[in-house]
């Protein structure tokens, strides 16, 4: 893509006053850097160059990953570089301003609420080329078996009570943040069309034994590197309309600790423990909320994917279980005031509720968790369903934390709310997943709804080493343990196991990204202007409380030449609708030359279509010659759906109910689900329990079972059509 | 009138309780004219300080920054002429017109949208047939 001056393809940037087209202030934005099983350590090259006759100021908005702090950026231009200092975020401000005074180039990043960052460069002069690199430290969704790293090159908009938002142009919004909560944040404008914006792009290497990296966002280009893979976009540049999402996977699961000696003489280690070294959940009944998020945001597909993935959850309840629903905007709706049990007739009038939940208004996210939390009572979990397109997030953080309850949440977005929904489980105890709408959710949502409720390890305690944060003290199936500390040995104890890893000296490089990863968690963790700042200056990590500037001299740098204001808009993230938040207001009211000081009287004359009644599509019951069509998963899911409160599979008399139960034992297992492994493991273990209380002394049933148990395929078209027991008995004898 | 003092941008700053850079994004927004002279030596004046305290007064009553330039745009005479409302009309029935001010907040519209909607359908549902007793009587 073509990211210069020469062509904006069917937009342009006009001066207000004088309708002179402004050449975009900032040209690219590049990622680079490595990326490692417990956190990254990224560069973002930004490249500012100024096509206007004024020295310019640019700034550029975005938002933190999750647990990331900046360390430094590095300013470079013609004949000079500088680096960043860190200095307390007032003193950080005048000494920018004194620069700008002076004609000096400064540059300033500083960290707002919700860690919303403003890179404010000024005093560009005409025609100069100015590249700000800024080194950031940043987690990732750490997993078994890998891990998922998002990175935002673009912002959501998103709700706040008090926010204000405008469609100023065609396709073109503002929003507004409330000053005494967001101090002079500057967002960027919002394109509905991220043509002729910036070209992001990225060269990363991912480190480690990983065979596999994917990318559910852009389009990959891989390399085997000594290491690890190194990944770059395949395109020239892409547009800054979502986050870059990087999946990466290992064959199997297995504990890891990255650390080394730093210049403090101190072994600093991050630790990752899957899971599946602690043990298999116990099988007890769950009470669960289900929490939506219908806010405008999440039209289109984040609502009909969250629909979907609770849908597919209902299925997994048994009939021991208890559940509840509620969608909230800003305001809360209950599907039943109190929890119900897990009946076949409620699920399906759960599903028949979800039908009518459509998406609208702001996301009052707090109050629904708390309404939730008044419905299950203490000790409950939640599965939160929400882009988290959401500003004020601390204070939604506290409420969830003081409300008592688990909240494993399911993001579903283009642009990362990372950060927050990260924060939001871990701070309450559960844990969370962040998919794209284009991909599939309702399969992590039902794995992440299979450990929910059921931890793997309980009251779990880390000792012998300066460990810091406090790790998680429950652990869920899927999710490692993720440890931060210094020392030799950590030793990890929880109720009925224990674990001892050593931790080896991997270099001092190790150590150091250790060191400063742990920091941009503290950081992200803490609120206390206080602790802050130390912990900003212990590990030498900017914060809301420290900020980092970098002030150059050049010859020629006139004083009291006012720079003129610049700010790079950015993408819609891609999937959410312009129209959920911008729509036209004063703006297109604009009074008209002579009309100024009388009402102007907008005629305007609304058609009302009845709504169409939803559902149709969810509704429909799939006959057999319809499921061949579709994908093994979508089938699984549909079988899934159909199970009956009893754990097994509907029929018209016994005999069919069984051997219905027994083809969908098969068929999760040639799609690699067992009783212990995938994503549908739980409605395995409960078509088992079935099978085993029904399925009386019949031998090839046994043989199912144990086939179950030991994650055997047994060959067959079990997913296409109708089967006999022969025909069972006859593979499973195979 | 008082003689117009004159202040560097941190000044005026300081005065009007706005950041520095804040102000440069009013000027650049349009919002407020540049500095009383260019280059070494540029200042501002109480214009300038007034002004921003009427930016701020109106980002206090929630108007967005795009809003206040366009109210603010002419300058001038027409700062002491009233500002000026924008509002939709809604023809819900034959005899019932709905008003709704603009600029509100895009879920605020929809709600509101969606109230016009129903009280539209409620009133196509009763509305009375042609040559019906529609006259008279004490109806709201």
């Amino acid at each position: 893509m073509a990211a210069g001056t020469e062509s904006n393809a069917g937009y342009s940037v006009r001066n207000a006053r004088t309708g002179e087209e402004i050449g975009l202030a900032m040209q690219r934005l590049c990622l680079s850097g490595r990326v490692l099983g417990a956190g990254a350590r990224l560069l973002a090259r930004h490249v500012f160059q100024s096509s206007e006759s004024r020295p310019v100021e640019v700034v550029y908005a975005f938002m933190l990953p999750r647990d990331a702090a900046l360390r430094r950026f590095t300013i470079r231009g013609e004949g000079f570089t500088a680096h960043s200092e860190l200095r307390p975020a007032e003193e950080a401000v005048k000494a920018y301003e004194e620069g700008m005074e002076r004609g000096a180039l400064s540059t300033l990043a500083r960290q707002y609420g919700d860690g919303l960052i403003n890179l404010t460069v000024g005093n560009i002069r005409p025609g100069e080329t100015v590249t700000v690199t800024l080194e950031i430290l940043a987690g990732v969704e750490a997993r078994d078996d890998g891990f998922r790293f998002r990175f935002p090159f673009t912002l959501a908009p998103s709700y706040h009570a008090r926010m204000r938002a405008i469609e100023t142009g065609p396709g073109e919004g503002e929003m507004e943040l409330p000053e005494d909560e967001f101090g002079d944040v500057i967002l960027p404008k919002f394109r509905a069309d991220a043509e002729g914006l910036h070209a992001v792009g990225f060269d990363l290497r991912v480190m480690g034994d990983y065979g596999e990296v994917a990318s559910v966002s852009h389009g990959l280009r891989v390399r085997m590197e000594e290491g690890g893979l190194r990944v770059s976009l395949t395109a020239e540049g892409d547009v800054p309309n979502r986050d870059l999402v990087l999946d990466a996977r290992r064959g199997e699961p297995r504990a890891e600790v990255l650390g080394g000696r730093c210049a403090d003489g101190k072994l600093h280690f991050v630790a990752l423990a899957p899971s599946v070294c602690f043990g298999t959940p116990a099988g007890e009944a769950r009470k669960v909320v289900f929490v939506l998020d219908r806010s405008g945001s999440m039209q289109g597909s984040p609502i009909e994917q969250a629909r979907k993935a609770i849908e597919a959850c209902l299925g997994a309840l048994s009939g021991e279980d208890e559940f509840g629903l509620i969608a909230f905007d800003n305001r809360t709706e209950v599907f039943a005031e109190r929890l119900l049990e897990a009946s076949k007739s409620n699920r399906e009038r759960a599903r028949a509720y979800l039908e009518t939940i459509d998406a609208r208004g702001g996301t009052e996210l707090a109050r629904a968790v708390e309404k939730a939390a008044g419905l299950a009572g203490a000790g409950a979990d939640l599965l939160v369903l929400t882009d988290g397109q959401v500003f004020g997030t601390e204070k939604i953080v506290a409420r969830a934390r003081e409300a008592g309850v688990r909240l494993h949440v399911l993001g579903i977005g283009s642009a990362s709310q990372d950060r927050f929904l990260a924060q939001l489980a871990r701070e309450t105890g559960g844990v969370s997943r962040f998919m794209t709408p284009r991909e599939r959710v309702d399969l992590p949502a039902v794995d992440l709804f299979a450990s929910i409720g059921r931890p793997v390890a309980s009251d779990v305690r880390v000792s012998g080493t300066n460990v810091a944060p406090q790790p998680a003290k429950f652990l869920f199936a899927g999710t490692p343990l993720v440890v931060y500390g210094e020392g030799q040995s950590l030793k990890i104890e929880w109720t009925g196991g224990e674990l001892e890893l050593p931790v080896a000296d991997g270099g001092r490089q190790m150590g150091e990204t250790a060191r400063l990863l742990r920091g941009a968690r503290l950081i992200t963790d803490e609120t206390e202007a206080g602790k802050l700042k130390e912990l900003s200056l212990a590990y030498g990590l900017a914060s809301r409380e420290m900020s980092l500037v970098a002030v150059v001299n050049r010859e020629g740098d006139r004083a009291g030449e006012a720079a003129v204001t610049r700010v790079v808009a950015v993408g819609m993230p891609r999937d959410t609708a312009f129209g959920a938040y911008f729509q036209p207001a004063a703006m297109a009211a604009a009074p008209m030359p002579g009309a100024v000081g009388r009402p102007s009287v907008r005629l305007g004359s609304l058609s009302f279509r009845r709504a169409e009644p939803r559902g149709v599509m969810l509704r429909a019951v799939f006959s057999r010659d319809q499921l061949a069509d579709k994908l093994p998963a979508d089938q699984l899911m549909e079988l899934a759906g159909r199970m009956e409160g009893d754990g097994g599979m509907p029929g018209r008399d016994k005999d069919e109910r069984l051997l219905e139960t027994v083809r969908a034992v098969l068929a999760f297992l040639k799609e690699g689900h067992s009783t212990k492994k995938g994503a549908f493991r739980v409605h395995v273990q409960r078509l088992v329990a079935f099978l085993e209380r029904q399925g009386g002394t019949r031998d090839v049933v046994a043989k199912v079972i144990d086939a179950a148990r030991e994650g055997r395929v047994i060959p067959g078209e079990w997913l296409d059509g109708a089967v006999t027991w022969k025909e069972v008995e006859a593979a499973v004898t195979l | 009138m008082k003689p117009s003092s004159e202040y560097t941008l941190a000044e005026l700053a300081e005065q009007s309780q706005t950041p520095a850079r804040t102000i440069r994004f009013y000027i650049a927004r349009g919002l407020l004219e540049g500095p009383a002279r260019a280059g070494r030596g540029a200042f501002y004046t109480d214009a300038h300080l007034e002004r921003i305290a009427r930016i701020r007064k109106l980002q206090g009553e929630g108007r967005m920054l795009a809003e206040i330039a366009v109210e603010l745009g002419g300058g001038g005479g027409e700062a002491a002429l009233p500002a000026p409302e924008a509002w939709w009309q809604y023809e819900v029935s034959s005899d019932v017109k709905v008003m709704v001010r603009d600029g509100a907040g895009p879920w605020r519209m929809r709600l509101i949208r969606t109230a016009v909607a129903e009280l539209t359908g409620r009133l196509r549902a009763s509305e009375p047939e042609e040559g019906g007793n529609d006259g008279g009587g004490n109806r709201e």
